[in-house]
């Protein structure tokens, strides 16, 4: 390994000549990593295969991809989220399975050793991780606790010098490849331990440490995902990721860098999916003249080109949050919006290959596939955009200047807020059901504003305005009072 | 029945408090900070508040909850309103 490591640290300085604080530098390494992507990833492959093989994760080491967002000092690359992020969107354009992989490990897996981790354990896990010779994981999601990160059952406790960790953790991605896997667990006061929840560097060779199987799954097929079972697992104390008393703060920078990156991904997915339904309706025709002709197709080309511009400015707005409580609100609304409007830009593009889209050789169900679990992990959408809504609530978003159907979309959050603040008070907390359809209205007001703010062409605004006004006024119809829930679900009809 | 600010309640409130907080009931103590002691983040904070609100029909706005960041602040929050008028337990609980 230490070879290795130091060869890779010779090529991850080659790639970062001239310093990356160059945008030029910058984009020839999102353009070498596409490159790489393109000549070297087959998609369907990998798919039927169910794993990355050794030879593409060797020629992502040797790429210097793992060791992106990773500090220099430790054999990095040293780049921002910005940089992370447009290079996770370039390996989606051929393979979401592979971006997976590569931006869990610089997002949830290694950031919270990076920035919270002890110097020695800095020291001795980051440049392995850097050079990719070790692979990061994440867990936090715990069987039959789904998204509710305040009930962790997984517990650490404090024995001597060592941590000691007990619990169960499901759906951990990279599981299978993880040398280490950065744990959630509740820390519940014992001994010298501050109560709260943690975060734990566990090497995944630790005694204790069992990993479930590879899971099937709809889609990421090649990329890994296990379950992790600790019992009694020890660790130095100095696998403690910062501070347990804050760590629900830390857990989010980490989660906000995770849902960045993984809105890049769909950013990628998209991208490649819009540009493959354009070449194919340029070349089939219909009725005479060519798919791309027709009105109707036009329509849905232009809908999902302004969310994929959107998208591309959600990410850019969210990856350049230097504060984190700032982060955190753009990243829940990159997040939200990318996977679903991903999902609706792959669905379209599907849908315009007509039957050829419905034949795993196009490749296109494989994006359907891939895309799906987007809404899902992550925070699932409806969890998030709840959030979302509490959030305006609690702190409206003040902004000013904006072009029209930013700042139609501006006034609508807002009067709902004033209304939700006069009816409810602070009640309105314990209305999700309120908090959710707020969210949906707040995620497109970013997509918005963040897709005004670069895009200045003023048909461009009005298209992707009337599409946000649609969807709002369908979130909002979906509303339905609690008496006709009621009788739907009770079965009284 | 109607609620009165007495030990009871307090302890109802205490209750409350633990099942949004990684603590259990007999740890939390008047001067736990909601934020750094007890692990909520701000929307969970008031979460919180909104729940006391609901329990013993309070009416409660954003900002005065925003305001509270202690368990103490809290309680006397909820004592200040609950003296302003005693609230039935069954009207506060269909409110």
């Amino acid at each position: 390994m230490g070879a290795l490591a130091s060869d890779q640290r010779a090529r991850v300085r080659v790639v970062r000549e001239p310093p990356p604080a160059d945008p030029g530098a910058d984009d020839a390494i999102v353009r070498s990593v596409r490159q790489f992507a393109h000549r070297q990833l087959d998609p369907l492959k990998l798919d039927r295969e169910g794993r990355i093989p050794p030879e593409v994760l060797d020629g992502l080491r040797q790429l210097g991809v793992f060791g992106l967002t990773l500090p220099e000092a430790h054999g990095g690359v040293g780049a921002s989220l910005s940089l992370a992020t447009r290079v996770i969107a370039a390996l989606a354009e051929t393979d979401r399975s592979v971006a997976t992989t590569v931006g869990l490990h610089l997002g949830l897996g290694s950031r919270g050793l990076v920035r919270y981790g002890d110097p020695a354990l800095q020291a001795e896990l980051l440049p392995g991780l850097a050079s990719g010779a070790m692979v990061a994981a994440f867990a936090t999601t715990e069987p039959g606790a789904g998204s509710d990160l305040s009930k962790l059952l997984t517990r650490v406790t404090a024995a001597g010098g060592e941590l000691v960790v007990n619990g169960e953790k499901a759906y951990v991605t990279n599981g299978g490849l993880a040398g280490v896997v950065t744990v959630t667990a509740a820390s519940p006061g014992d001994g010298s331990l501050e109560r709260g929840m943690a975060m734990i560097a566990i090497p995944t060779a630790t005694k204790g440490v069992t990993r479930g199987a590879e899971e099937r799954k709809l889609g990421l097929r090649a990329s890994s995902t296990t379950a992790f079972h600790f019992d009694e697992a020890k660790v130095p104390r100095r696998h403690l990721l910062g501070d347990p008393s804050t760590g629900k703060a830390q857990l989010e920078h980490c989660l906000a860098w995770g849902r960045t990156l993984m809105s890049a991904g769909c950013l990628g997915a998209a991208t490649a999916a819009l540009a493959r339904a354009r070449e194919h309706v340029a070349f089939r025709r219909q009725f005479g003249r060519t798919l791309g002709e027709q009105p109707v197709v036009r329509g849905q080309l232009a809908a999902s080109t302004v969310r994929l511009e959107a998208m591309d400015a959600l990410v850019a707005a969210a990856a350049a949050q230097d504060d984190d409580a700032a982060l955190h609100r753009w990243s829940v609304s990159a997040k939200v919006f990318c996977s679903e409007e991903g999902t609706f830009v792959i669905d379209t593009a599907v849908q315009l290959h007509g039957a050829a889209g419905f034949l795993e050789n196009s490749g296109m169900p494989l994006m359907l596939r891939d895309v799906r679990v987007t809404r899902i992990f992550e925070g699932a959408n409806d969890v998030l955009l709840t959030h979302a809504g509490a959030l305006e609530l609690q702190n409206p978003v003040q902004l000013g200047g904006l072009p029209e159907p930013a700042r139609l979309l501006a006034e609508r959050v807002a009067r709902r807020v004033a209304r939700l603040r006069a009816q409810l008070g602070v009640r309105a907390f314990r209305r999700p059901e309120l908090l959710h359809q707020l969210g949906q209205v707040v995620v497109w007001r970013d997509a918005v504003v963040a897709g005004c703010r670069r895009i200045g062409d003023p048909a461009w605004q009005r298209v992707l305005g009337r599409e946000a006004s649609a969807a709002v006024r369908a979130a909002e119809r979906r509303l339905h009072p609690a008496d006709d829930l009621a009788r739907v679900l009770g079965g009284a009809r | 029945m109607t609620i009165t600010p007495d030990a009871n309640w307090e302890a109802r409130m205490l209750e409350l408090i633990a099942e949004v907080s990684v603590m259990k009931v007999e740890q939390i103590r008047p001067e736990h900070r909601l934020r750094e002691d007890l692990g909520m983040d701000s929307v969970c904070s008031l979460e919180l508040i909104s729940m006391l609100a609901e329990e013993f029909g309070l009416d409660i706005s954003v900002e005065e909850a925003a305001g509270v960041t202690t368990v103490a602040a809290a309680i006397a929050m909820a004592r200040r309103h609950l003296l302003a008028g005693a609230v039935p337990v069954a009207a506060a609980r269909s409110a």
